[in-house]
């Protein structure tokens, strides 16, 4: 936490927390606890999907993009409207109250008080321009169409992190230590008892496995490295949403003023977690970069701090976008999104970029906001975010891995938590008519075709009322000349929607005999 | 957050880490190389298995009792629970505090039971009824679908409000009891990962659903115990004979047949209810080959044309030959 013991010790005898700072906390933890429940049971469909995708609705950035880049509004995003109008009142509250990410980074504090020779002055000014640019980018590439660069939205980059690395991880330390475990006879019902509790509802029954899991794990590892260098350095120089809070912020009703009996003592700048209390302005800080943690408040020793409104805008500072940043950043962007689109993937990915059930392959990517809420909630961990299958501009959007996990007949859960419509909210009855993909089969590897030996489990788990792999007998003779019948699988690409089920249980070793590819 | 001094630290990771060495130091000096299951019932010679031991200690007259009761023409409840009452009654197989497995079909979660890809509801129900008058202490039912989660085949099946209602446990079956099994009887699958509690419950009562199978041809009592096995696709090489070694390493002490409704075709998945045949029928045996051999009929079969019932037959784990029987049937209503 920011306020460090030796501060503490410094200020006023038989001071406690006070409690404007301890309701900060409250809100904050409740917020992340709220954030990690809807994670942990989107997976369960014990919790609305409505609800499920609240905390990706909440964000404004998320919305102004999607219509944006989409051209369609969604009533649903019209809940953002409050953290903007949050934003109006009380500043970058959202990020110093109720953003998850936030509150991990306060959890993650390194704060030592010791000088930092990195971030002297010059830098702190240039790096907090990285936001801005950042956020200038997003709208840019979402006025062409592309939603992209929103894998930088901190909601999107803590659920993506926590589905596809965190979580997975922690499934499998508690697999390691259970099965170590299980080897000590007496252990072996307290840990049956221990694993009937946290499984299904906290850890899947079967574990999930996501391509490149360490990549995710390593981009948050840094933001909660880059910690040391400075006390939330990801939401004082990085963060896209902050950014853009911070720029409604400048018209925000209350601002922290420093009254005129401010000693400069020095110890709010000492405390304040974004830096922006500044010596050579009187210790009065930026409302686009403060966010109203009431640190300074609690580690004034004279009061002169007071949070009151004020009438006017704030002003405008040397790290605040200008035209020349807005005009670098356009060009930048515009040739970015030119160069990507040159790579063949983005037209033709290859024959396994199988998109999620109920969306359209071409307007996609001017949707999908990349929050992997879909891929939270795949009961089968089918969907998985895409690496550069469809080229480095489909980054992290959702694509669907048979080999990992089938579409299960039984759900349209990722359609109905899609905070953003890219996959649409089919019925249970329309999903199973989706066309995901269409299965072949590989007669140089299937053991019916290619070894003789029955094996059916492909049509044994086509989940078609009609199956849409069927079986013929094949007529072959052993060596000794007898001959014998083997039912031979054979896909009826027709009614084949290419929910992947019979390649994920193909008992073939590695990659299947029969396999899901393409059709649009 | 309070502080965790680097002490600290380092004192819960080499905790830590030490009791993983521990683990692994004492597995090592464990007598078995492997962590294999030994279980009283598999452990009989291989050989002529006598069939369907019923459980009690005091052994009831086995002639007063038909060896196979067949009941037509009831609601599932009163189907299921006349058949039981003419092999003798539950108690006949749970003993008074006994813990029992009820293993019905509930491989996947795509339908409701109308689709008769699952077992029907009010026949498990019935079960775990009866099985509580008996006096068994708990009771608990479970399978591991195939497609999609536990969970939604449980409810969507309504097996799981049937079971509530009775008093049942709905159990999820855990990854960690796939327990690697010999099976000394068995004359092809030597060895298997099965389910730890289906060996080692007091009883265990499967309850299959008779449905169509285009490699077994039909999928009732002995394919029914693939549930409780992990590594199910690698059974379909020889199935027959497979199945038959996993019978003789289960045994279940009652097998209950659901024909209520039958899935004639497109199975084990369904999902047309035109392939699906009304026969309210229940068959019932502590003999799962003569069960799987009766059922055979109802869809126009011999025993012998199902390569699982010529297997078990062979290694004398029930009859097949219908005329050997004491059978009854008992139409309920007119």
């Amino acid at each position: 936490m920011p306020s460090s013991g030796s501060l503490r010790d410094t200020r006023k005898s038989g001071t406690t927390t006070p409690r404007w700072i301890t309701a900060r906390k409250i809100i904050q933890y409740g917020s992340l606890f709220i954030f990690l429940y809807l994670f942990i049971f989107s997976a369960h469909r014990v919790v609305p999907p409505d609800l499920v995708n609240l905390p990706m609705r909440l964000d404004p950035l998320l919305a102004v993009t999607h219509i944006i880049s989409s051209r369609v509004f969604l009533p649903g995003a019209a809940i953002s409207l409050a953290v903007i109008t949050l934003t109006l009142i009380f500043g970058r509250a959202w990020c110093g109250w109720v953003c998850p990410l936030g509150t991990i980074l306060d959890i993650f504090s390194f704060k030592s008080g010791r000088e930092n020779p990195v971030l002297d002055a010059t830098n702190d000014q240039n790096w907090r321009k990285i936001k801005y640019s950042l956020l200038i980018a997003i709208i840019i590439s979402a006025l062409f169409a592309n939603l992209s660069l929103l894998i930088f939205d901190p909601l999107t980059i803590l659920y993506r992190t926590l589905t596809t690395s965190l979580w997975p991880a922690l499934d499998q330390a508690v697999i390691i230590l259970e099965t170590g475990l299980l080897n000590i006879p007496v252990l072996e019902e307290p840990i049956a008892i221990f694993d009937s509790w946290i499984r299904p509802i906290l850890l899947p029954i079967e574990p999930s496995f996501t391509p490149a899991a360490l990549l995710y794990f390593l981009l948050f590892a840094s933001i909660i490295i880059l910690n040391i260098l400075a006390s939330r350095f990801w939401c004082r120089y990085l963060c896209p949403l902050g950014g853009f809070l911070g720029l409604i912020s400048k018209a925000s009703l209350f601002r922290r003023q420093v009254s005129q009996d401010c000693k400069t003592c020095a110890l709010c700048e000492r405390v304040c977690p974004t830096g922006t209390i500044d010596p050579e302005r009187n210790y009065t800080s930026d409302p686009s970069e403060c966010t109203l943690c009431l640190e300074c408040l609690d580690a004034c020793p004279r009061s002169s701090i007071a949070f009151i409104p004020a009438m006017r805008l704030a002003d405008w500072r040397e790290y605040d976008p200008n035209r020349r940043q807005a005009l670098a950043t356009l060009g930048l962007t515009v040739a970015g999104l030119a160069v990507l689109s040159v790579d063949p993937r983005t037209k033709n990915p290859g024959p396994n970029f199988i998109r999620p059930p109920g969306t359209r392959q071409e307007d996609f990517l001017s949707q999908c906001i990349r929050c992997a809420e879909c891929v939270r909630s795949c009961p089968t961990h089918a969907l998985h975010p895409a690496l550069l299958e469809g080229g480095l501009i489909a980054l992290w959007s959702p694509i669907l891995i048979p080999r990992l996990g089938y579409c299960d007949y039984s759900c349209n859960q990722c359609g109905q938590v899609c905070p953003s419509q890219a996959i649409s909210p089919l019925s249970l009855d329309e999903k199973r008519k989706q066309i995901i993909g269409k299965a072949y089969i590989d007669q140089d590897r299937c053991i019916a075709w290619a070894d003789h030996k029955d094996c059916i489990v492909c049509e044994e788990m086509c989940p078609l009322p009609q199956k849409a792999i069927t079986l013929k007998p094949g007529l072959w003779s052993d060596p000794g000349g007898e001959s014998f019948v083997v039912q031979l699988p054979q896909v009826d690409r027709q009614s084949c929607i290419g929910c992947g089920i019979c390649e994920n249980k193909c008992p073939l070793v590695g990659e299947a005999a029969i396999r899901i590819f393409r059709t649009s | 957050m309070p502080k965790l001094s680097r002490r600290e630290f380092l004192k819960t990771i080499s905790m830590t880490t030490g009791t993983i060495v521990f683990n692994q130091v004492i597995s090592a000096c464990a007598a078995k190389p492997q962590n294999t299951n030994s279980v009283q019932k598999i452990t009989e010679p291989a050989g002529p298995l006598e069939p369907g031991k019923p459980l009690t200690t005091e052994q009831p007259d086995q002639t007063k009792f038909p060896d196979l009761v067949v009941t037509r023409q009831g609601t599932p409840e009163d189907l299921t629970r006349r058949a039981v009452e003419a092999l003798g009654g539950m108690k006949r197989f749970v003993p008074q505090g006994a813990k029992v497995i009820v293993k019905p079909n509930i491989c996947v979660a795509y339908h409701t039971y109308e689709y008769a890809a699952t077992t029907n509801p009010w026949v498990v129900g019935a079960l775990v009824k009866m099985c509580y008058e008996a006096g068994a202490s708990k009771v608990q039912v479970m399978d591991y679908p195939f497609g999609g989660t536990p969970q939604e085949a449980y409810s969507r099946s309504g097996i799981a409000e049937q079971v509530a209602l009775a008093g049942g446990e709905m159990v999820t079956m855990s990854r960690l009891k796939f327990i690697s099994t010999d099976i000394n009887a068995g004359q092809d699958l030597r060895e298997a990962r099965i389910y730890k509690d289906a060996l080692n419950t007091d009883v265990l009562i499967n309850v299959p659903i008779a449905k169509h199978h285009s490699l077994a041809r039909l999928t009732l009592g002995m394919k029914n115990l693939m549930g409780l096995i992990r590594d199910r696709s690698a059974i379909h090489q020889n199935l027959g004979q497979r199945l038959a070694d996993l019978t003789s390493a289960l045994r279940p002490d009652l097998t209950v047949i659901d024909a209520v409704r039958m899935l004639m075709a497109n199975g084990p998945t369904g999902g047309d209810l035109g392939d699906v045949k009304d026969m309210k029928t229940v068959i019932a045996s502590a003999d799962i080959v003569a069960a799987d051999s009766y059922a055979a009929t109802l869809f126009g079969l011999q025993p012998d044309d199902l390569g699982y019932i010529r297997a078990a037959t062979t290694m004398g784990l029930g009859v097949s030959d219908l005329k050997n029987l004491r059978i009854e049937e008992i139409v309920i209503d007119a």
